[in-house]
């Protein structure tokens, strides 16, 4: 992370004499604040998200007769710097990108450093979208931006005729940030139920080295108004569901190798979308290890329509399995939770554009009939000038179960507002 | 006294043709005069869209387009400069005749390439007062268009939905410059004969020996409230690419045509 760091600003020291002008910033100030309305033993009862932030973005395109203006180069600067309240004021500041593009050859692109990546055809629903996530910042009600966390990568992107070809290599691991029980509660297998500050569970990462490097790969083409695709990840999974050692408390990111495809294209006056994805836990390929996440098949079809008057709405299926089931069945251990085979998921999503679009008017609903769970996520906003934003929103995750991935979650309903002022 | 009135019956047959194919032919100049001129051109464009109660808003982009058929497909690229919130982000439209468009959008700060149900082309473009039909065209084969006569130089025809259905107006007039076939003016009405919307050409100049709209208004009558549009830096034959109205160039803006 920091070798990336450096490396971008050795090349601003050795490109300096090309600016002809320093890039002109832009960015927002911003507050948030959202107000729980369920109790758990998170670090605070009243609220769950109470911050202050300063995003400031620079892009600089290089110019003049150095190989880097030739080549198209730009370098994209976008960093954060926050006051969190949530924890007594401590600020931080976080480097969301920065990034160098260039076009060394006619059919390659190339952006190294720190960079937002995704792919896939999904609505909040990822199956061949490895790259990391922010789910704190997804269920506390910061903007949707924030879903998506930065990783440190060299992408790589090629054009020949027969095909677009993505391929990406990550050095340094990113996983999910997901609750751990100070700002949100979530279900902890070692302390058997929904837990809070308790929480004292030991999350390991892989360690930086070659052999952890991960490596995502995408073919794609347009076959007319449809665009189809073909994908490879081979890496980690970003959410730690194996145990590495139980007696002390210890999970990890269990290696997996991700085969997958997704068509998109224009359907009954629509967009329709499908996508599959299957992936392989490299350390329990056969399912019989008891403490290792199983290999999974996933599968999507989505549906979104434009109704006319700045009314759109969306529908997605998605299915997944837990495959060599029997195997993982036959291994548990009497104590052990159980999890299912199946799980079937189906969401909405309804959007209204009101007042010359500057009111967004937004519902989107999971609702999972096999785990008997779901969220309703809506928000209101307002554009109130060309730089003032105000936003309205709820976070209402549910569920019969303290164990589902919404039903853990259920103590983390939130209302929030947040005002935004972009120069 | 029947064989004159069977001659009239002819003569006005025989006029009636003669008079439809004018029409069409006319319509069919103004939409090649105003929406294909040159193989490919680019602009910048300025949108000053002020609301009922007088707020103010302003857009800022810049457009390519490259014509892949004369009077026929087409694709659009936009570069969002203003307002900061929007800044970098790009669109892409594949103009389809007889089928839906095809529109992309490209967010930089989530890196997504999101694709854009486009069934309906009567809703508002970036929330101004021009609708996307405005901005890409109206197929000449949606209406009906009748010759309603000439004045002052210019050809005044009424146009009317062959589906009305989703279409807020239900007729809508166009007044189109004799000289140049450039439409100078639309007059939008409702059922009930109400003037409803008008968009208005209100500086053209000559580029290349193309007419070009610098600046036009469009004026909501229903709502209140109106926008004007202002391009700047037009030119045409700057020998664009087909490849850059593909995903490569959403994600990555051509910089040499957007700066």
């Amino acid at each position: 992370m920091k070798r990336i760091f450096f490396i971008l600003f050795f090349i601003f020291i050795l490109v300096q004499p090309s600016f002809a002008a320093w890039p002109q910033i832009h960015g927002f100030i911003e507050t948030d604040y959202g107000v729980k309305l369920s109790d758990d033993d998170t670090k605070r009862d009243n609220y769950n998200l109470f911050e202050q932030r300063l995003q400031l973005r620079a892009n600089h395109y290089f110019s003049g007769d150095n190989y880097l203006a030739q080549k198209g180069g730009a370098l994209s600067f976008r960093g954060d710097f926050t006051v969190d309240e949530y924890y007594s004021g401590k600020t931080d500041f976080e480097l969301r990108e920065l990034n160098l593009s260039l076009t060394p050859v006619d059919f390659m692109d190339l952006k190294i450093g720190r960079q937002v990546l995704t792919w896939g055809t999904g609505d909040y629903l990822f199956i061949n979208d490895m790259f990391s996530k922010d789910y704190v910042s997804f269920f506390t009600g910061r903007d949707d931006e924030y879903l998506k966390k930065p990783s440190d990568a060299i992408k790589a992107s090629l054009y020949p005729k027969f095909a677009n070809i993505d391929f990406i290599v990550i050095p340094y691991f990113t996983p999910n940030t997901i609750a751990k029980g100070d700002r949100l509660s979530f279900f902890d297998s070692f302390q058997g139920g929904i837990t809070g500050v308790n929480s004292d569970r030991d999350i390991i990462k892989p360690p930086f080295q070659m052999s952890n490097n991960e490596y995502a790969l995408r073919f794609y083409r347009n076959f007319g108004s449809n665009e189809g695709a073909f994908y490879f990840f081979h890496g980690f999974d970003k959410n730690p569901r194996s145990y590495k050692n139980e007696a002390l408390k210890q999970l990890y990111y269990e290696p997996v190798d991700v085969y997958g495809a997704s068509l998109r294209g224009p359907f009954a006056s629509g967009i329709g979308n499908i996508e599959f994805g299957y992936i392989n836990s490299r350390d329990d390929s056969d399912g019989n290890i008891r403490t290792v996440e199983n290999s999974f098949f996933k599968t999507m079809a989505g549906y979104t329509k434009d109704l006319g008057n700045d009314l759109k709405v969306g529908f997605q299926y998605m299915y997944e399995q837990r495959l060599d089931y029997s195997e993982y069945r036959d291994n548990l251990l009497p104590n052990d939770y159980r999890w299912d085979e199946y799980r079937h998921l189906i969401t909405n999503r309804i959007t209204k554009l009101f007042k010359n679009q500057t009111v967004m008017v937004s519902l989107f609903t999971f609702y999972s009939p096999s785990d008997d769970d779901g969220y309703v996520r809506s928000s209101v906003s307002y554009d109130i000038s060309d730089q003032w934003k105000v936003t309205f929103g709820a976070n209402l995750p549910w569920g019969e179960d303290d164990t589902t991935e919404f039903g853990q979650m259920k103590r983390n309903k939130n209302i929030y507002t947040r005002i935004r002022y972009s120069f | 006294m029947k064989k004159i009135f069977l001659l009239l019956v002819i003569l006005g047959f025989c006029a009636n043709f003669v008079f439809a194919q004018n029409v069409d032919e006319i319509i069919n100049k103004a939409n090649l005069v105003s929406y294909y001129a040159g193989k490919d051109g680019k602009s910048k464009v300025k949108m000053i869209i002020t609301d009922s109660q007088g707020r103010k808003r302003n857009r800022e982009f810049k457009i390519l387009r490259f014509n892949v058929k004369d009077g026929g497909e087409q694709k659009f690229y936009v570069y969002f400069e203003k307002p900061t919130d929007v800044a970098r982000m790009t669109y892409m439209v594949w103009k389809n005749l007889g089928k839906d468009d095809d529109r992309w959008m490209y967010l930089p700060a989530l890196d997504l390439v999101r694709r854009i149900a486009a069934s309906d082309k009567r809703s508002s473009f970036v929330g101004s007062h021009f609708v996307y039909e405005d901005v890409s065209g109206r197929g000449v084969d949606t209406d009906i268009h009748e010759l309603l006569g000439e004045e002052d130089g210019f050809y005044k025809i009424k146009n009317t939905p062959k589906d009305d259905q989703g279409i807020e107006f239900s007729t809508y007039a166009v007044w189109i410059d004799k000289n140049n076939f450039m439409p100078m003016k639309a007059e939008y009405y409702n059922k009930a004969g109400d003037l409803i919307r008008t968009i208005e050409a209100l500086e053209v100049k000559d580029i290349d020996g193309h007419p070009t709209v610098f600046k036009s208004q469009a004026t909501d009558f229903e709502r209140g409230g109106q926008t004007v549009m202002e391009f700047s830096d037009v030119q045409y034959d700057i020998g664009l690419d087909d490849n850059i109205f593909t995903e490569r160039y959403l994600r990555k803006p051509p910089m040499q045509w957007i700066q």
